[in-house]
C-alpha cells in the first residue's frame, strides 16, 4: 500500500532548506507518494487518507496565509491528531496552530488556528540564533539542530513538548521544553533540516510510519558521519555561547 | 551628445553644523589620518569615532545635493563602483565608499572624507553603498535622492532571514519622495516603496534559452501578490529572478524602462533600450549578475537625465570586476579558482551553475565552510539545502573532494543532490584534496574556497595543483 506524505503550501513554506526533510524521508520510504498541495487547493487530508502532513518554514505573511487556509479545517486537524496521523511542522509552521501570533513591529496580533494553547511573540529586530541538543522519547541518541528565528513560543504546560533540551533553549529562553508532541504530531522550531541532521529520529519516524518493515535509512553512511561529527562538536562545552542557555 | 543635468551645486545641511558636529568631523578625520599612518584599513573607524562624539552626525553633515544609495543582496559593491566611475567620467566630483564599508559607521566615514575641515562638501555627487539591513539606521538620516536596489535574494539565514524581511526593512525606511531604481526582474525588489515614490525599473531581456519553470531550491516569489494564485513564468533565470504573470488576475512583472538585450553573448554585443530609445553597445559579460549591474547603472543615469546615447557610451566603457575567479592553465589543464561564499545559498548556486556550464571533464575541490561564523557565534548549516548542489551531479564532473570541518555535511548534501557517492571523496584537510585528485583525463579542476580561507586554502590548493600539473608535464 502506498504511503502518502502531504506537503502543504510548498510554494510559500520553503524557507531555510527545510523541504529537504521530506526529500530525505521520501528517499527512506521509496514507495512514499508525495502530494504537494498549493495555497489555493483543498488539502488532501481533508477528505482522504494521508499518512504524514508536513508544513515548513514560512515568512510572516506566509504564516498569515497558512492560518487563513488551515482554520476552516481545524476540526479535521484535531480529529487526525487524535487518531494518530503523523504531522511534522517545522520552524515557525508550528506557531500557526497556536492561539495567537503577536508581531508588534509589523503591527499585527492575529489568532492562530487555535489547536494548541501557546502563543508566539515575533520580534523582527531580535532574531535568535543558537544550537540545540536534547532528548526525544523513542530515540536514545540526542537530537541536534539549530534555531534561527524571530519568534518565541510561550510556555504551555498543557501541551507536551517534542523534546527536552540538555543544551540550548526550548520554546523560549526560559524553558527546556522545545516544540510540541501530541500523539504523532511533531512540531519543532529546529531547522537543519531536522530529519536530515538526525538520522536516528528519521529512522524512528520511518518505523512509526511503516511498522511492518525494518527501517532503512537512505545514504546511511553519509547521514551518520555528519550526525556523529556534529554530536561530537555539540558535546564539546567550548562550542556553546553564554546566550545559548535557558535562563530562569 | 547632450550634457547631463545632474544637480551639482552646493551641499545640503552645511549650515546646521554645530560645534559638536564639527568636532566629530575633526576627530573622524584625525582617526582616518592615524589609521593611514599605521597602514591599517578600518574604513569604518573614523565614522564610529565621529558618531560617538555626535550621534546625529549623519543628519547634519554636509553632503552634495545628489546622494545616491545603492543596496541589494548581490552586486551592490560593483554597482556602486561602476556608478561612481560613470559619474566621474561625466566630470563630477564623486565621494563614495568604494571599499565597501557599507554600515552606518562606514557611510559616515565616507561623508567625513568628502567634507573640508570646516564641514563644507567637496563633491558634486555621493554614491553610497549601503548594507540592506542598515536601511532604518541610514536612510531617514541620510535622506538620499535616489535609492538603487540591485536585487533581494536569500542571504545568510542567521542575519537576513528571508528577502521579504529585508524588503520590509527597506520599505519602512524609504521616504515617499525618494526616487527608486529597481530590478524589474525581481518581484520582491520591484515591490519596494509605495505609489508615492517615483520608480524606474531596469531589466535584462530573456535570452531565448531560459526555462519557463523554476528548478532551483529557493524560489521566493511563486504566488501572485494580488490573488495568491501560482504565478506563471515568462522566463526563469535563478532563484526568483525572471518575469512572471498571473493568469487569474492579470498581474505582471513591471515593465523595465531600461533594458539590456544580449544580442551576441560571445562578443557582448547588446542593445540598451532606455525609454524606447535603443543604442547598440558592447558589454563585458562574464555573468548575468554583471549585466544586471550595468543595467542598474544605466537606469540611474537615466534618472539623472543623462542622454541615452551618452549612457550607452559610458556603460560600454565600464569594466565590471570579473566574477571572483582566476583561470590559469598548467600542463594543459585549466585550474579555475572560484570564490564560493559559504552561508549564502544563492552565491553557491551560481558558482555550481558556472561549473556545470564549463565544457570538459571536471574535478571539483570543495572547501567552502565559513568558519568565522563558528568563532563569532553560531554556525548554521541549513543554507546548504537552500543551495543548488544538484548542478554538481552533472556527469562531466568525475570527482568531488570535500575537505574542512563541515566535510561530512557537505558530502551528505552532495549525495542528497544526486552526486554518485563513488565520486565523493571526503578528506579532513581543506587542502589535501589537491594532493589526492587524479589529474589524468581531466580538462578543468575547480578550486572552490570561501571568504575566510582565500589564502590558507584557495592559494595553497592553487599552488599544489599548479606544481603537480607542471611536474606531470615535465
Amino acid at each position: 500500500m502506498t504511503l502518502t506524505i502531504e506537503m502543504l503550501y510548498p510554494e510559500i513554506a520553503n524557507l531555510h532548506g527545510d523541504n529537504a526533510n521530506i526529500e530525505y524521508l521520501a528517499r527512506c520510504i521509496p514507495k512514499a507518494q508525495v502530494v504537494r498541495t498549493g495555497l489555493n487547493e483543498t488539502p488532501a487530508f481533508v477528505s482522504g487518507k494521508v499518512d504524514l502532513v508536513y508544513l515548513g518554514p514560512l515568512t510572516e505573511k506566509g504564516q498569515m496565509r497558512a492560518i487563513a487556509r488551515l482554520t476552516p479545517f481545524k476540526a479535521r486537524i484535531e480529529e487526525l491528531i487524535q487518531s494518530g496521523t503523523h504531522f511534522l511542522f517545522t520552524h515557525n509552521a508550528m506557531e500557526c496552530l497556536g492561539s495567537r501570533i503577536v508581531n508588534s513591529e509589523m503591527n499585527y496580533d492575529i489568532p492562530g488556528v487555535g489547536i494548541f494553547d501557546f502563543s508566539s511573540d515575533v520580534r523582527m529586530f531580535n532574531r535568535y540564533t543558537g544550537k540545540v541538543m536534547g532528548s526525544f522519547d523513542g530515540v536514545s541518541q540526542p537530537i541536534v539542530g539549530y534555531k534561527s528565528q524571530f519568534s518565541m513560543v510561550s510556555d504551555s504546560p498543557e501541551t507536551p513538548g517534542f523534546m527536552t533540551t540538555t543544551r540550548g533553549i526550548g520554546r523560549n529562553t526560559t524553558t527546556h521544553v522545545e516544540g510540541v508532541r501530541v500523539n504523532n504530531f511533531i512540531g519543532t522550531s529546529l531547522i537543519g533540516p531536522v530529519l536530515v541532521m538526525n538520522p536516528h529520529l528519521t529512522e524512528w519516524l520511518v518505523s512509526s510510519l511503516v511498522p511492518s518493515r525494518k527501517p532503512e535509512l537512505a545514504l546511511k553512511d553519509f547521514a551518520l558521519a555528519a550526525y556523529d561529527a556534529r554530536l561530537r562538536e555539540f558535546q564539546d562545552n567550548r562550542t556553546w555561547s553564554a546566550f545559548e542557555r535557558v535562563t530562569r | 551628445m547632450t550634457e547631463p543635468t545632474v544637480p551639482v551645486s552646493g551641499d545640503r545641511h552645511g549650515p546646521r553644523y554645530g560645534l559638536r558636529a564639527l568636532a566629530a568631523v575633526w576627530l573622524g578625520k584625525c582617526a582616518g589620518i592615524v589609521l593611514r599612518l599605521l597602514g591599517r584599513e578600518g574604513t569604518h573607524v573614523p565614522g564610529r569615532v565621529a558618531l560617538w562624539v555626535c550621534p546625529n552626525l549623519l543628519c547634519v553633515i554636509g553632503r552634495p545635493n545628489t546622494v545616491i544609495v545603492v543596496t541589494g543582496t548581490n552586486g551592490k559593491t560593483t554597482t556602486t563602483n561602476l556608478l561612481a566611475d560613470s559619474l566621474e567620467a561625466l566630470g563630477f566630483r564623486v565621494s563614495s565608499n568604494r571599499a565597501g564599508s557599507n554600515l552606518r559607521d562606514g557611510i559616515v566615514a565616507t561623508l567625513i572624507d568628502g567634507v573640508t575641515m570646516w564641514g563644507r562638501c567637496r563633491s558634486d555627487v555621493a554614491v553610497v553603498e549601503m548594507d540592506e539591513r542598515s536601511a532604518l539606521r541610514v536612510l531617514p538620516e541620510l535622506a538620499p535622492n535616489i535609492v538603487v536596489c540591485t536585487n533581494l535574494t536569500r542571504d545568510s539565514i542567521k542575519r537576513n532571514a528571508h528577502p521579504e524581511f529585508i524588503a520590509w526593512i527597506l520599505s519602512s525606511a524609504l521616504s515617499p519622495t525618494t526616487t527608486l531604481v529597481l530590478n524589474a526582474d525581481d518581484l520582491i525588489t520591484s515591490s519596494l516603496g509605495s505609489d508615492s515614490n517615483r520608480r524606474e525599473f531596469f531589466g535584462v531581456d530573456p535570452k531565448g534559452d531560459e526555462p519557463r519553470e523554476p528548478s532551483g531550491s529557493a524560489v521566493d516569489a511563486s504566488i501572485c501578490p494580488r490573488c495568491d494564485e501560482r504565478l506563471e513564468w515568462d522566463f526563469w533565470r535563478f532563484n526568483h529572478i525572471g518575469r512572471v504573470h498571473c493568469s487569474a488576475c492579470g498581474f505582471n512583472s513591471p515593465s523595465a524602462d531600461t533594458r539590456v538585450s544580449l544580442v551576441d553573448a560571445a562578443t557582448g554585443l547588446s542593445a540598451l533600450t532606455i525609454n524606447s530609445e535603443t543604442v547598440n553597445i558592447r558589454v563585458v559579460n562574464d555573468s548575468i549578475v554583471n549585466v544586471y549591474n550595468l543595467a542598474a547603472v544605466a537606469a540611474t543615469l537615466d534618472v539623472l537625465d543623462v542622454a541615452p546615447q551618452m549612457i550607452g557610451s559610458i556603460v560600454e566603457s565600464l569594466t565590471p570586476p570579473s566574477s571572483r575567479f582566476a583561470d590559469e592553465t598548467a600542463g594543459g589543464v585549466r585550474i579555475v579558482r572560484l570564490l564560493t561564499k559559504g552561508l549564502v545559498g544563492v552565491a553557491v548556486s551560481r558558482a555550481f551553475e558556472h561549473i556545470c556550464s564549463v565544457p570538459g571533464n571536471k574535478i571539483v575541490l570543495l572547501a567552502i565552510d565559513e568558519t568565522t561564523d563558528r568563532f563569532d557565534g553560531v554556525e548554521n548549516t541549513a543554507w546548504t539545502y537552500d543551495a543548488d548542489y544538484e548542478y554538481l551531479a552533472d556527469p562531466s564532473i568525475t570527482a568531488i573532494y570535500v575537505g574542512g570541518v563541515r566535510r561530512h555535511d557537505q558530502a551528505f548534501r552532495l549525495a542528497m543532490a544526486g552526486v554518485d557517492p563513488k565520486k565523493i571523496v571526503v578528506v579532513e584537510s581543506e587542502t589535501h584534496g589537491a594532493d589526492l585528485a587524479p589529474l589524468d583525463n581531466v580538462d578543468v579542476v575547480f578550486n572552490l574556497y570561501s571568504n575566510h580561507n582565500a589564502e590558507v586554502t584557495g592559494d595553497a590548493v592553487q599552488r599544489t595543483l599548479r606544481t603537480r600539473l607542471l611536474e606531470k608535464t615535465s
